[in-house]
């Protein structure tokens, strides 16, 4: 279709931009006029929008279109916002065919259109469109026109009719209502899909097991020190499978991080709590976020709501760890550019493993550690500070000799485990009801200490117990958040005296009495 | 200069008489070339101190080194200096060089030392072992040391990291004597976390050194450092060493020297055991713990055995019966009938009581609690 070559046309179509994890509206417009054939694009695009420039006219070409032998200048408003991400090529593309009257802007100001555009005029899996949908159903829209590998997050919006395109071609023919797009069917919530790992393939660590249970029904950090091999990445990867399911709210959420990280490969949810446990060798822009040009979620954010898994806690970037704080404090990274912070999500559990020594044998029954003292020294410095401050349990994982393996039952299986969590979760739930506090983990110290009923044999106990094992001021906090989890896991409104032991093996011994002591 | 073979034992007469000499032995003891077997030869070779520094000054004994550290160092100052810190230094001939180390073959040509005067510090003891030894060795040599130390008769060791601390630790708290031989100068805190202990040894007892002040630990100090304490002592205990332990050169020391060796026993599954298990097969005598000890020296006699703990209630003393060698919970569990959680929670409570300790994820009694426990009545 020949192009009228009348003085100047305008076209204007609503685009979505994804700035941490939320998306924003972005109006699209475009004025062909006068002047050498170009594209200017003006409005605050970022580096991958600019990008976009050069991709679109041989998208529109193969697509089949005409593109116009003139000066079309495409403007992205509001221009105070930085346009990021490569969501805004079919906004772009349709806003010029739409000026050029190619295609018809009657349902352009009903939908929103995102997705990346290949040289073919093929839509692509774009990243971030779960938020993208969010905004449009916000924003009062009556759908959203997505890469067909992207239709099942977008269907997860209630209310919003889904568009999956797989080109530009079958874009433009929606609009014309010449062609009828597929139906995407919404899935289901989080529906629970059988996990890989159970706890009943886990042979032995019994204390290892009902550990991980506490810290799942409290929500509390789990700190494991054991010799190599000893199992401590098998356990932790089994702790998620534990945690109470998703709620829709949580998957959500969850989801939508992954989304923007372009995680999702295709799936519409996420529907069990993800597990991740990035390489020592991670950034720490990759460890909490960040990165030039696109603000990407670092794996706090895609561990939120399931399980950060930090193996060989000390060969982290010393300031990565320092990093942890703030997500292990606040449950969520700010992350703060020239043009405004942003922000991302991030309450996860973590799971930090490490050896006892750099040599990883201090402490063992059957070898000798060989570590000088000024290694071991520095080994443990890197242990302590902010980050072990918040976490509660704290174990060493033994090496089982082959006749403990062989003698023990499999364990108990993750389900019924969590059934356990859950009804203790629930009981904290009620309790804090009102006050902002999730679970027990996340109660202030001092506030911990007056709510936390403790009969007086427990008190004793604990008063005995800092006495010998010289607990320090967190050290205290800790134990009675953690016995506060063993009474609710065993449905008790007290305190008792065999909870509170209980939580004082959780306290963490260091290998050989020194070395790795209580950093609190 | 005779073969060494010849080499009369002890020092000739008048080798450190009067301030020059004495000035000399200062000086010769910061010869690192000049070794010790090298210098007692040469001393009955030229007679006095100021003899040795002349030959060495002469390039007739000792390393270039030493032929500079001869002609640059002011004695003098290295007196001064040991003086300074508050200590002083026993030449050998001196009354308070102990004749025991006239034993060696290669005696120090005198010694460098705070505290108490030495021979008001006997009968002694060497405990040595491993550096890195593991708790419940630590607990062995601590009452070794306080078990002896208490009955009167003072700790050797060489207060390095593990069973040499412990051991002194164990002294000092028997209220007993104990003397470390260092293997840097008496100023030099090593290893770094033992300053307080140090600074109550040299007391509460002495500090010795055959290097002057301000000396470095070298690596070579050390097998040195043991010869002296081996010296100073009646007999030799080791209480933890792995497989090719340093504890064993001690033991050549000690057999050279004609002392009595002790070895602690260990698990025959612990790496730490190999040295005492090995030297107990090869006839050094096996002690349980500081009544042994004190019986076989013939400082102490009647024993008794430890009465079981009392005051335990039911859960705590069935658990407790059944912690034998290093237990997992859930074994402990499986075998009393309870859950692991409540086996955790009773261990807690027998942990807080001082009869087990949790080690690498699994619990073990501590010593006093352990079947073998005897307890030493003073002679």
């Amino acid at each position: 279709m020949p192009i009228a070559s009348f003085a100047a046309m305008y076209g204007r179509v609503i685009g979505v931009t994804v700035l941490g994890v939320g998306g924003h509206a972005v109006t699209v417009e475009a004025h062909v006029g006068r002047g050498l054939p170009s594209l200017i694009l003006t409005g605050l695009p970022g580096a991958a929008v600019q990008d976009a420039r050069d991709r679109i006219r041989p998208a529109v070409e193969a697509s089949g279109f005409e593109w116009p032998l003139r000066r079309v200048v495409v403007n992205l408003s509001p221009g105070t916002l930085r346009k990021e991400g490569p969501g805004l090529d079919l906004p772009v593309a349709t806003v010029v065919l739409a000026a050029t009257a190619q295609v018809p802007s009657k349902l352009l100001d009903r939908y929103v259109l995102a997705g990346e555009l290949s040289l073919k005029g093929e839509l692509i899996s774009t990243p971030g469109i779960l938020s993208v949908a969010i905004a449009a159903a916000r924003g009062g829209m009556e759908g959203v026109i997505v890469p067909s590998a992207n239709a099942a997050e977008a269907s997860q919006i209630e209310g919003l009719r889904v568009v999956a395109a797989a080109s530009l071609a079958e874009v433009a023919g929606f609009l014309r209502g010449t062609w009828e797009p597929p139906v995407v069917e919404a899935e289901d919530g989080p529906a629970e899909e059988g996990s890989a790992v159970d706890f009943s393939e886990i042979r032995g660590q019994a204390q290892a097991r009902r550990a991980l249970e506490v810290a799942a029904a409290g929500g509390h950090n789990v700190l494991m020190i054991g010799s190599p091999g000893a199992g401590k990445t098998m356990l932790a990867r089994r702790l998620a499978t534990i945690l109470p399911p998703l709620s829709r709210e949580e998957a959500l959420e969850a989801t939508q991080l992954h989304s923007v990280a372009g995680l999702l490969s295709g799936r519409g949810m996420l529907t069990s709590r993800p597990f991740r446990s990035p390489h020592h060798s991670l950034s720490v822009a990759g460890l909490l976020g960040g990165g030039s040009g696109f603000l990407r979620p670092g794996e706090v954010s895609l561990a939120h709501r399931g399980v950060l898994f930090l193996d060989e806690l000390t060969e982290f970037r010393r300031d990565a760890l320092e990093g942890l704080r703030q997500p292990l404090e606040d449950g969520r990274v700010v992350i703060t550019r020239a043009l405004g912070s942003i922000e991302f999500p991030s309450r996860f559990t973590l799971v930090a493993a490490a050896n006892p020594c750099p040599c990883g044998f201090a402490g063992d029954s059957k070898r000798v550690c060989r570590c000088g003292d000024a290694r071991r020294e520095q080994y443990s410095g890197k242990m302590s500070g902010p980050l072990l401050d918040r976490v509660d349990i704290r174990l060493t994982i033994p090496r089982l000799t082959k006749h403990e393996l062989l003698g023990e039952d499999p364990g108990e299986s993750s389900a019924s485990i969590r059934e356990r969590v859950c009804a203790a979760r629930e009981r904290q739930r009620r309790r804090y009801e009102g006050i902002g506090v999730a679970c027990n983990a996340h109660l202030p110290g001092p506030f911990a200490r007056r709510i936390t009923v403790m009969s007086s044999e427990a008190q004793s106990l604990l008063a005995q117990a800092v006495e010998t094992f010289a607990l320090t001021g967190r050290g205290f906090d800790r134990a009675i958040k953690v016995s506060q989890t063993i009474a609710d896991l065993c449905g008790a409104q007290v305190v008792e005296a065999e909870y509170l032991a209980e939580a004082l093996s959780y306290r963490g011994t260091a290998p050989q009495d020194e070395g790795l002591a209580d950093a609190g | 200069m005779p073969a060494e073979s010849d080499v009369p034992s002890g020092w000739p007469t008048g080798f450190s008489d009067g301030e020059e000499n004495r000035q000399a032995v200062a000086l010769l003891l910061g010869l690192a070339g000049l070794l010790p077997r090298k210098l007692h030869a040469l001393a009955h070779d030229v007679g006095t101190a100021a003899g040795c520094v002349a030959a060495v000054r002469a390039g007739r004994a000792g390393s270039q080194a030493d032929r500079r550290y001869a002609a640059d160092t002011d004695a003098a100052a290295v007196l001064d200096a040991t003086h300074a810190m508050g200590a002083r230094l026993v030449a050998c001939g001196e009354q308070e060089y102990p004749p025991d180390l006239e034993d060696l073959a290669d005696p120090p040509v005198g010694l460098f030392v705070k505290g108490r005067p030495l021979w008001a510090i006997t009968p002694r003891v060497a405990i040595v072992g491993a550096r890195r030894c593991t708790a419940l060795g630590k607990e062995v040599a601590t009452e070794l040391g306080r078990g002896s130390a208490g009955a009167g008769v003072a700790v050797v060791s060489g207060a390095a990291a593990g069973i040499d601390s412990a051991s002194h630790r164990g002294a000092l708290a028997g209220r007993g004597d104990t003397i470390a031989v260092l293997g840097c100068g008496l100023d030099v805190v090593y290893p770094p976390g033992n300053a307080e202990l140090l600074a109550k040894m040299a007391e509460a007892g002495a500090l010795v050194s055959e290097y002057p002040p301000g000396t470095r630990p070298m690596p070579f100090h050390f097998p040195a450092r043991n010869r002296i304490v081996v010296a100073l002592a009646e007999a030799l205990v080791v209480v933890e060493g792995a497989e090719r332990s340093g504890s064993l050169i001690s033991v050549e020391h000690a057999l050279d020297l004609g002392r009595s060796v002790f070895a602690v026993p260990g698990p025959v599954t612990s790496p730490l055991s190999a040295a005492p298990l090995r030297l107990i097969r090869e006839g050094a005598t096996m002690i349980r713990g500081s009544a042994d000890l004190l019986e076989d020296l013939g400082y102490g006699r009647a024993y008794s055995v430890a009465p079981p703990p009392h005051g335990l209630d039911e859960a705590e003393r069935v658990v407790f019966e059944v912690v034998d060698g290093s237990v997992l919970p859930e074994t402990i569990a499986a075998s009393t009938g309870l859950s692991v959680p409540e086996a955790v929670a009773v261990l807690i409570r027998l942990e807080l009581a001082g009869l087990v300790r949790s080690v690498g994820g699994r619990f073990e009694r501590r010593l006093a609690a352990s079947p073998q426990a005897l307890e030493a009545t003073e002679a």
